[in-house]
C-alpha cells in the first residue's frame, strides 16, 4: 500500500453487515466491515449491468450444497447487487456464480477510528 | 422515441383498494381470511416466491408518494422514457382466485385506483384495464366500462390461466377489446390457485428455475390465440405477450407453420401459416431478453428469425430484480429506434393521439 490513502470515513460508521457509501474523487464507493475489524472497499458500480451493486445487502450465502442439503455461511463476506442481485465477494470482488465478473475493489486501512481508501 | 412496454406501479398496502371496492366485497377483504399478512393480499396464491423478493434493492418506497417519485427519479427522468405502460402488480394474480365476482371486483377497484393514484400524476404514464379472465363476460364489462379512456392504451391478464387464451370462453374478452380498439397483453405470473397448469409436467420448486421456464404457457396461448382463429375473428387485433422470454417464438412457429401445413383440415377457418399471423398480430416485449453464454449473435439471429425488428418491444420491468437498463438492451444497433419505440407507437395507437411529450411530463398531482 503506498501513501496514507483517501479518507473515507469513519470506522464506527460502518458496522458489520451495514455498509456505508461514501464519495471519493467523485466516484461512489461501499466501505465493508465483514468481522474482526476486517475493512473493505467496493465501487459502486456492478461490472454486470452498471446497477447500485453495494446498497444492495450485505450477506451470507448458502455455502454447502453437498448432498443436495443447504447450510448457511460467509455471513458478511459477500454484497448482493441492488440490481440483478448477483452475489459479490467483498474481499477480492468476484461474482460467485461467475467469477470472470469482477467487481472493482480497493484496499483499506484503519488509522484509529479513521478508515483510509487506497486507489 | 422510448416506450416501456412493462412498468410496475405497486401500492404501498393493497389496502389502497378499500374505498374502491363495494360494500359487500370489501367484508371479503377486511374480515375474511388472508392468505398472509394483512395487507399482502392476494400474492400468497404465488406456488413460487422470490427468495430476495421482486424488487431492486435500491428502491424501496413505503408511502405511494415515494413510489410515484422513486420511479420518476430512477427510471422515467433518469432514461427520458416518453411513455410508461403501467402493468400493476399483485393485481394481476386476481386470476388465481376461484371466486369470479371477487376476483373482478378487485380488478376493478384496481382499475380506479390507478387512474386517481397513477394516471393522474404524470401524462407519461399510461394504463392497462386489469381483468380477471375467469370471468370473460365480467371482464367485457370492464373493458367497455374503461375501454374509451385516453389514458388506457392495453387490457391486461395474467399468463397463468385455467385455458389457453385461444379458447372461445375467452372470446367475450376479445370481442370487447376489438370493439374499444384495445390490445391484449398477457404478462407473466396468476400461476397457483385455480390456474393449475402453469408449468407443463408439474410444478418445479425453485424460484430461478421456474423463472427461467416462463415460456412455457405462452408458448401454448401463441399457438391458442392462432389456431382457434382469434385473428380472423378480430384481424386488427394486437396480443402482447410481456415477459415470458422470446427467443422461444421463432422454432415454435417453424413447428406450428409445418404441422399446419399437414394438417390445416383441422382449423379450415385460418387462412395463412402460422408465422403470418405471428408478424402481423403479435408482438413481444423485451425484458427479459435471453442472454447466451455462447456469445450475443446467436441471440441476433434468432430474434431476426421472429422478425423481431418488427415483433418486439422495449420493456424494462421496472423495479424488478431482473429490470432491463435502456441502454443495455442486447438487440442489432439498428434496430433499436423500432424497438424502442416505433413498434410500440404502432401497437399501442391510443398513443399516436396522445401527442409526444417531448419535454418533461406535466405533474398534475
Ligand atoms: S447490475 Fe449488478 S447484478 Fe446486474
Amino acid at each position: 500500500m503506498n501513501g496514507q490513502g483517501i479518507h473515507a470515513c469513519k470506522a464506527s460508521d460502518v458496522a458489520p453487515g451495514q455498509q456505508k457509501i461514501v464519495r471519493i474523487n467523485n466516484m461512489p464507493i461501499g466501505i465493508f466491515e465483514i468481522g474482526d475489524g476486517e475493512y473493505h472497499a467496493m465501487l459502486n458500480i456492478c461490472p454486470h449491468r452498471g446497477g447500485q451493486l453495494c446498497e444492495g445487502p450485505q450477506c451470507g450465502t448458502a455455502v454447502n450444497g453437498g448432498d443436495f442439503g443447504i447450510e448457511y455461511g460467509r455471513r458478511n463476506e459477500l454484497v448482493r447487487c441492488a440490481w440483478h442481485g448477483w452475489e459479490f465477494d467483498i474481499r477480492t470482488g468476484e461474482a460467485l456464480a461467475d467469477p470472470k465478473m469482477k467487481a472493482k475493489t480497493f484496499e483499506v486501512s484503519v488509522h484509529g477510528n479513521d478508515l483510509y481508501v487506497h486507489m | 422515441m422510448i416506450v416501456d412496454c412493462d412498468c410496475h406501479n405497486y401500492w404501498s398496502s393493497a389496502e389502497v383498494l378499500l374505498p374502491y371496492l363495494d360494500e359487500y366485497h370489501r367484508d371479503y377483504f377486511t374480515r375474511g381470511e388472508q392468505p398472509g399478512p394483512r395487507g399482502s393480499f392476494p400474492n400468497a396464491n404465488r406456488p413460487w416466491l422470490h427468495p430476495e423478493g421482486f424488487k431492486r434493492m435500491d428502491i424501496n418506497p413505503e408511502t405511494q408518494d415515494e413510489q410515484y417519485r422513486i420511479m420518476k427519479e430512477k427510471h422515467l427522468d433518469a432514461y427520458n422514457i416518453d411513455y410508461a405502460i403501467m402493468t400493476g402488480d399483485e393485481a394481476m394474480e386476481a386470476s388465481t382466485i376461484a371466486n369470479p365476482f371477487y376476483a373482478h371486483a378487485l380488478v376493478k377497484a384496481y382499475n380506479d385506483w390507478l387512474i386517481d393514484e397513477w394516471l393522474s400524476r404524470d401524462s407519461r404514464l399510461k394504463g392497462s384495464i386489469m381483468i380477471a379472465p375467469q370471468a370473460p363476460d365480467l371482464a367485457a364489462q370492464e373493458i367497455r366500462r374503461l375501454g374509451h379512456r385516453s389514458d388506457m392504451v392495453q387490457v391486461l391478464a395474467s399468463h397463468g390461466t385455467e385455458r389457453p387464451y385461444g379458447n372461445p370462453f375467452y372470446h367475450p374478452i376479445f370481442e370487447a377489446c376489438a370493439e374499444v380498439g384495445l390490445p391484449f397483453a398477457i404478462h407473466l405470473g396468476g400461476q397457483g390457485g385455480i390456474n393449475t397448469n402453469p408449468i407443463a409436467a408439474g410444478p418445479t420448486r425453485y424460484f430461478w428455475e421456474t423463472h427461467a421456464l416462463l415460456g412455457q404457457s405462452a408458448q401454448t396461448h401463441v399457438a391458442s390465440m392462432i389456431a382457434e382463429g382469434v385473428f380472423e375473428k378480430w384481424p386488427e387485433l394486437y396480443f402482447i405477450v410481456i415477459e415470458c422470454g422470446v427467443a422461444w417464438a421463432a422454432p415454435i412457429l417453424w413447428r406450428l407453420d409445418a404441422d399446419y401445413k399437414a394438417l390445416r383440415k383441422e382449423t379450415p377457418w385460418l387462412k395463412m401459416l402460422p408465422s403470418e399471423y405471428f408478424r402481423r398480430n403479435i408482438r413481444f416485449t423485451t425484458q427479459p431478453l435471453e442472454q447466451p453464454e455462447t456469445g450475443v449473435e446467436h441471440l441476433w439471429s434468432i430474434l431476426d428469425a421472429m422478425y423481431g425488428r418488427e415483433t418486439l418491444m422495449f420493456a424494462s420491468d421496472y423495479p424488478h430484480w431482473d429490470y432491463d437498463d435502456v441502454q443495455k438492451l442486447h438487440i442489432p444497433p439498428e434496430w433499436r429506434g423500432d424497438v424502442l419505440g416505433n413498434n410500440a407507437m404502432q401497437v399501442y395507437r391510443r398513443l399516436q393521439n396522445a401527442g409526444v411529450n417531448t419535454t418533461a411530463a406535466v405533474e398534475t398531482a
